[in-house]
C-alpha cells in the first residue's frame, strides 16, 4: 500500500509539474489532420488552429486529432460516418487528397463533404541534379519524347498520384506518345526524392517546391520549370513551365472541408473565419515561410473550383491510363 | 578547431536559465513519457508541440525541449522492459531479451544503471560525431540508394536467426509473421489496398505500437493469470537497491560497439533507432556470446542494444538536420516542428543558422548529463516498483496501455487490435516463438518492400540492380559470412554437447 | 502426442501462409508499378508456407497449457478487456478505466476493496494525466450521458 502511494505522488508531482506548464483549456472546435505529425495536413491543421487562436476566432485552442490512412480515406470515411453534421470539425485536404477522390480511391464521393475555402498552395517543380547534362525543359522533353524509358523520374506520390500526374502532364505537352514507359519511383517525401537523386539512383524529381526549397538555394539541384502561372516570389528567377511553352500549371492547393449535414449558416460562418485568417499577417507569414503562395478561394467559389478539378484530374488520369 | 569554439558559442545559447529549465523538463517528461508502455517519443514531441506555440519560445529554445524529450525518451523506454518485459516503445525491445532476465536474477538496479550509462555513452558518441562529422556523413549517406537499403534489411533478417528461441525455424517464422502484417494496408506505390478486407480502419496498416503492447504487455497478463494465486505475488526479489560499478565497468566495449553500429544506422535515413539497437545486439551477441549467457541476462546484452538505440536517435539526427530527410517517425515530428518555427533543415542550415544547430548541439550534451545525473538516482525508485504486488501493478499498466493507444489514434479498433494481438502473443509466447522479430518484421518491413521496389523501378525489372553497387555487395558478404559464422558455431557447439554426453554417458 | 499444440500452430500459420500468398496474385500491376504489390507478399509467404509445414512434420518444443480454473481467469480478463474496449467510448473514460482496474485487480488475486481503491484512484488520474495535462482527448462521460 506504501508503494502505490508513492506511484501515485511521483504521478501526481508529474501532473502538478505539468500541469502548471500547460493547463490549456480544452475547445470545441477541432481539426483533422488525416495523416501523421509532420506532413502537409499536418502543418495545415496546426497553424490555421493556432491562427485561429491567435486571431480570436475560435474559443480556447483548436484541438488538433490526427487520423492517418489511406491518404485521407480514413478520415474522409470517419467524418461521413458518424460526424457529418458536426459544426465544430474542419479537416485538412489538398490537391492530393481531390485527387485520390477523383480516381476513385475514397469510399465515398466528393459530394459527401462540404469544401470550405483553400488558404494557400504549394507550386509543382521539375527538377534534376547540377550535375545532370539536361539544362533546360525543352531538353528534358526532347529526351523523354525520343525514349520514354531512358530517364528514371521520382517524386513523392505513388504512381497515379499527384507529383507523378503533373510530370506526365509534361510529358504528354512535350508529346511523348508512351506515358506508360516512364519510368516513376516513390519515395516518402521530396526531400527523400532529391536526396536519392543527389546520390544517382534517379534522374528527374516532380514534387513541392517548399519541402525541397534548400536545395534550390543550396544549388544541389536545378529547376527546370516552376509550375505555376507567374514566377514564385521566393525564386523569381526561376523559369515556369508556361514560359517555356508548356502549358501546364501543377499547384497543389491546401484547404479544409467540413461535414455533409453542416447547416448553411455554419458553413458561412466558417468560409467568413477563414477569410479574415487568410487576410492575417499571422497568416501570410506562416503560409510563405513554409513555402506557400497564399490564395484564396472560399465558399460556393471554392465548391465549383474543387468539383471542376476533380474532374480535370479523372480526365487526366483516364487519358494517361492510371484509371479505366 | 573550429569546432571547439562553434561548440562553444552554442553552449552560450544553451546556457539561459530559460533553456536549462526547458531541458530539464524535457528531460523529465520524456522519461516518464518513454517509461509508460504505448507512449513513445512520437506522442512525446507531437504532444508538446502545441505548448512550445502557446509559449512562444524562440526556435532553439524549442527544438531544446523537444530534443530533450526526445532523448529522454529514448532514456525512459528501458525502464519497463528491464522491469516489467514489457517494451515502453519500439526501440526497448531489444532491452528486454537480457534486462527482464536481469531483474528477475535480482539485478534491476544494476540492469538499469547499466542501461542508463550505456544510454549515455550510445548518445554522447552521437552527439560527438554529429559535431564532427555531420555535413560529411550527410553527404555519404546520399549514397545509399534503394537496393542498398534492401541489401541492410536482408543482412538484418538474415541475422534475426541469432537473437533468442530454441529454434531458429520459429524465430524465423516470427519475423516473417511481422512482414506478412506489414503488408497490410494501402499500398503506397500502386494505391492498392491490400488484406483490408474493405475495413477502412485497417488502410493505414497495423500501426507497430498497437501490436507492441499487445504482444508484450496483454500476453503478459494473460500468462501471469497462468500462474495460481499462491505462487503469485512473487514481486521479484531484488538483491540491491543500488548499482554496483563492478558490474557496469565491465560493459565498457559492448557500449562502445553498441554505439558504433547504433549511429550507421542512425545516420542512415530509414533505418532508425529500432534497427539500431536490434544491429547491436545481434553483433554484440555474436561477438561475446561464448558461453551462452546472452537472453539469461548477460549485461553486454542490456548495454550494447541500450547504447545503440541512443546513438541511433543521436544519428538520426544527422539527415534530418542537414539534409532535411526524418530517419524515423520522431525526427519526422522534430521536422514538422522546424518548418513551422520557419527553420527550414536543409543543406544550408549550418551555413545560416549557426546558433540555433550549434545551441542544439551543446543542449544535447548536456541533456544527456542531466539524463544520466536525473535517471540514476531514480533506480531506487524504479526498483521499488518491481515490490508493488502484481494485481495492483499489471491492471494499472493495462489501463496506461490503452489509454496510450486511444490517446494517440482515437481510434476503438485499435484496441481491438491490441487485444488480439495480446492473444497472439500469450499463444507465441507459450509455445516457445520470440515476439521481438515480429514487431522487427512489422517495423521494417514497409521500408524493406518499397525499396526492393524502388529498386526494381529504378531498373526497370532488372534483379541484378540489387548486387549492382559496391555498398549492397560488402552488405551482401557480411550477411553470407554472418550466416556462415553462425553455422559454424552452432556445429561446434552441437559436437560439444554430443562429445560431453559420450563421456558422460 | 508429443508437440501437438506446435503441430497445431504449425498447421494454423501454413493455412494462413497459404490463404495470404494466393491472396496476393490478385492484386494487379498498376500503371508506372514495375514489381507491383504482389511479389514481396509471395516472397514472404512461401518461406512461411514451408517453414510452418516444417513445424508440422518436426515439432520442437513442449507446450505446457494452463489449468482449468486458470484458464477461466484468462478469459475473464480477456472479456474484462474486450468489454471495456467496447464501453469505453459510450460510458465515458474514468468511469471504465477505474472498473478495468479494479476488475483485473480482482482477477490478478487482489483483494476486492483494495482493487476497487485502486482503480477509483487510477481511473480518473490517468484521465486527467492524459486528457488535462497532457492534451490527448478523452470523453468524461461518453456518448451515453454526454
Amino acid at each position: 500500500m506504501k508503494l502505490r502511494t508513492m506511484i501515485s505522488v511521483k504521478l501526481g508531482a508529474a501532473m502538478t509539474a505539468a500541469m502548471m506548464v500547460t493547463a490549456a483549456p480544452a475547445s470545441a472546435t477541432e481539426c483533422i489532420a488525416p495523416s501523421n505529425p509532420g506532413g502537409g495536413w499536418d502543418f495545415t491543421c496546426r497553424t490555421i488552429g493556432r491562427v485561429l487562436s491567435e486571431l480570436g476566432l475560435v474559443e480556447g485552442n483548436v484541438q488538433v486529432t490526427n487520423m492517418a490512412g489511406g491518404v485521407g480515406a480514413v478520415a474522409f470515411a470517419m467524418v461521413a460516418a458518424e460526424r457529418p453534421a458536426d459544426e465544430d470539425l474542419i479537416v485538412a485536404t489538398s490537391t492530393v487528397g481531390v485527387t485520390q477522390m477523383a480516381q476513385g480511391r475514397y469510399p465515398a464521393p466528393l459530394e459527401t463533404m462540404r469544401y470550405l475555402a483553400m488558404l494557400g498552395a504549394d507550386v509543382g517543380v521539375i527538377a534534376v541534379d547540377n550535375d545532370s547534362p539536361i539544362q533546360t525543359l525543352a531538353e528534358l522533353n526532347a529526351a523523354m519524347a525520343a525514349d520514354p524509358s531512358a530517364l528514371v523520374t521520382g517524386g513523392s506520390s505513388g504512381a497515379g498520384g499527384w507529383d507523378h500526374i503533373r510530370l506526365l502532364m509534361v510529358a504528354q505537352q512535350a508529346g511523348v506518345s508512351d506515358l506508360g514507359a516512364i519510368r516513376w519511383v516513390q519515395f516518402d517525401g521530396g526531400t527523400d526524392a532529391v536526396t536519392q537523386m543527389m546520390g544517382g539512383q534517379i534522374a528527374v524529381v516532380s514534387t513541392d517546391m517548399g519541402e525541397i526549397a534548400g536545395f534550390v538555394e543550396s544549388g544541389d539541384i536545378r529547376v527546370l520549370a516552376v509550375l505555376s502561372e507567374e514566377p514564385i516570389p521566393a525564386f523569381p528567377e526561376l523559369p515556369t513551365a508556361m514560359s517555356q511553352g508548356v502549358n501546364v500549371i501543377g499547384y497543389n492547393w491546401r484547404g479544409l472541408y467540413t461535414g455533409g449535414q453542416v447547416s448553411d449558416e455554419a458553413y458561412n460562418g466558417w468560409v467568413e473565419k477563414l477569410e479574415t485568417l487568410y487576410n492575417s499577417d499571422n497568416w501570410q507569414q506562416a503560409a510563405t515561410s513554409a513555402g506557400l503562395v497564399p490564395i484564396w478561394r472560399g465558399g460556393a467559389e471554392f465548391e465549383a473550383f474543387v468539383r471542376e478539378q476533380a474532374g480535370i484530374m479523372e480526365q487526366i488520369s483516364r487519358d494517361i491510363g492510371i484509371i479505366q | 578547431m573550429e569546432v571547439l569554439s562553434l561548440i562553444g558559442s552554442g553552449f552560450l545559447v544553451a546556457l539561459t536559465p530559460l533553456n536549462i529549465g526547458l531541458l530539464l523538463l524535457g528531460c523529465f517528461v520524456g522519461t516518464l513519457l518513454g517509461a509508460l508502455p504505448g507512449l513513445g517519443p512520437v506522442n512525446g514531441v507531437a504532444v508538446l508541440i502545441p505548448l512550445t506555440f502557446a509559449f512562444g519560445f524562440d526556435p532553439t529554445s524549442s527544438l531544446i525541449l523537444l530534443c530533450a524529450v526526445y532523448f529522454g525518451c529514448m532514456y525512459g523506454g528501458r525502464i519497463s522492459s528491464i522491469l516489467l518485459n514489457i517494451p515502453g516503445d519500439e526501440p526497448a525491445i531489444m532491452t528486454t531479451l537480457d534486462g527482464y532476465p536481469m531483474a528477475v536474477q535480482g539485478q534491476a538496479a544494476n540492469a538499469l544503471a547499466i542501461s542508463g550509462v550505456a544510454s549515455f555513452v550510445g548518445a554522447t558518441i552521437a552527439v560527438i560525431g554529429l559535431s564532427l562529422f555531420a555535413p560529411v556523413l550527410a553527404r555519404a549517406a546520399i549514397h545509399f540508394g534503394p537496393a542498398d537499403y534492401f541489401a541492410l534489411y536482408i543482412l538484418a533478417f538474415a541475422t534475426i536467426g541469432g537473437i533468442a528461441g530454441v529454434d531458429p525455424r520459429k524465430t524465423l517464422l516470427s519475423a516473417l509473421i511481422g512482414l506478412m502484417l506489414a503488408t497490410v494496408g494501402i499500398d503506397p506505390i500502386s494505391g492498392v489496398p491490400r488484406y483490408t478486407f474493405d475495413n477502412f480502419h485497417l488502410f493505414d496498416g497495423i500501426e507497430p505500437i498497437v501490436a507492441l503492447v499487445g504482444l508484450f504487455a496483454i500476453s503478459e497478463i494473460l500468462l501471469i493469470l497462468e500462474k495460481s494465486v499462491k505462487d503469485r505475488p512473487k514481486a521479484i526479489r531484488v538483491d540491491r537497491w543500488m548499482p554496483q560499478w563492478s558490474a557496469i565497468w565491465p560493459t565498457r566495449w559492448a557500449m562502445l560497439r553498441g554505439s558504433g553500429v547504433g549511429f550507421v544506422a542512425g545516420v542512415l535515413p530509414g533505418a532508425g533507432a529500432s534497427l539500431g539497437s536490434f544491429m547491436a545486439y545481434v553483433f554484440e551477441k555474436q561477438k561475446s556470446n561464448k558461453k551462452g549467457t546472452f537472453g539469461k541476462g548477460d549485461p553486454r546484452g542490456v548495454a550494447a542494444p541500450e547504447a545503440g538505440n541512443n546513438s541511433a536517435a543521436g544519428g538520426a539526427l544527422i539527415p534530418m538536420l542537414s539534409l532535411g530527410v526524418p530517419g524515423s517517425g520522431t525526427t519526422a515530428v522534430l521536422l514538422a516542428m522546424l518548418i513551422s518555427l520557419n527553420v527550414q533543415p536543409g543543406p544550408l542550415l549550418f551555413e545560416r543558422q549557426p546558433d540555433l544547430v550549434w545551441g542544439l548541439v551543446a543542449s544535447l550534451y548536456l541533456a544527456n548529463i542531466a539524463l544520466l545525473v536525473l535517471n540514476l538516482p531514480m533506480i531506487g525508485i524504479f526498483t521499488r516498483l518491481m515490490m508493488t504486488p502484481t494485481w495492483a501493478l499489471m491492471p494499472v499498466v493495462a489501463a496506461i496501455t490503452f489509454v496510450g493507444v486511444y490517446g494517440i489514434s482515437n481510434s476503438v479498433f485499435d484496441l481491438e487490435l491490441m487485444v488480439f494481438f495480446g492473444v497472439l502473443g500469450y499463444v507465441l509466447r507459450k509455445l516457445d516463438v520470440s515476439l521481438v522479430p515480429l514487431v522487427l518484421g512489422l517495423l521494417l518491413g514497409g521500408d524493406m518492400e518499397r525499396n526492393l521496389r524502388r529498386a526494381m523501378s529504378i531498373s526497370d525489372g532488372d534483379w541484378s540492380i540489387l548486387i549492382a553497387s559496391p555498398i549492397s555487395i560488402t552488405l551482401y558478404v557480411l550477411t553470407i559470412g554472418f550466416l556462415a559464422l553462425s553455422v559454424w558455431l552452432a556445429v561446434r557447439d552441437h559436437r560439444q554437447t554430443k562429445a560431453e554426453r559420450l563421456t558422460e554417458g | 502426442m508429443t508437440g501437438l499444440s506446435v503441430r497445431l500452430f504449425g498447421a494454423a500459420v501454413f493455412a494462413i501462409a497459404a490463404l495470404y500468398t494466393l491472396q496476393a496474385g490478385t492484386y494487379q500491376i498498376t500503371f508506372g508499378d514495375v514489381l507491383g504489390p504482389s511479389v514481396f507478399p509471395v516472397i514472404v509467404g512461401i518461406p512461411m508456407m514451408i517453414l510452418s509445414a516444417s513445424l508440422v512434420v518436426f515439432p520442437t518444443g513442449q507446450v505446457e497449457w494452463a489449468g482449468r480454473d486458470r484458464m477461466w481467469r484468462q478469459a475473464a480478463a480477456l472479456a474484462v478487456f474486450v468489454a471495456y474496449v467496447l464501453l469505453m467510448e459510450q460510458i465515458g473514460f474514468p468511469i471504465t478505466t477505474a472498473a478495468l482496474i479494479a476488475l483485473i485487480g480482482i482477477i490478478m488475486g487482489g483483494a476486492p476493496w483494495r482493487a476497487v481503491a485502486l482503480g477509483a484512484v487510477f481511473g480518473p488520474g490517468l484521465w486527467a494525466l492524459f486528457d488535462r495535462v497532457l492534451g490527448l482527448p478523452l470523453d468524461f462521460l461518453g456518448k451515453l450521458f454526454g
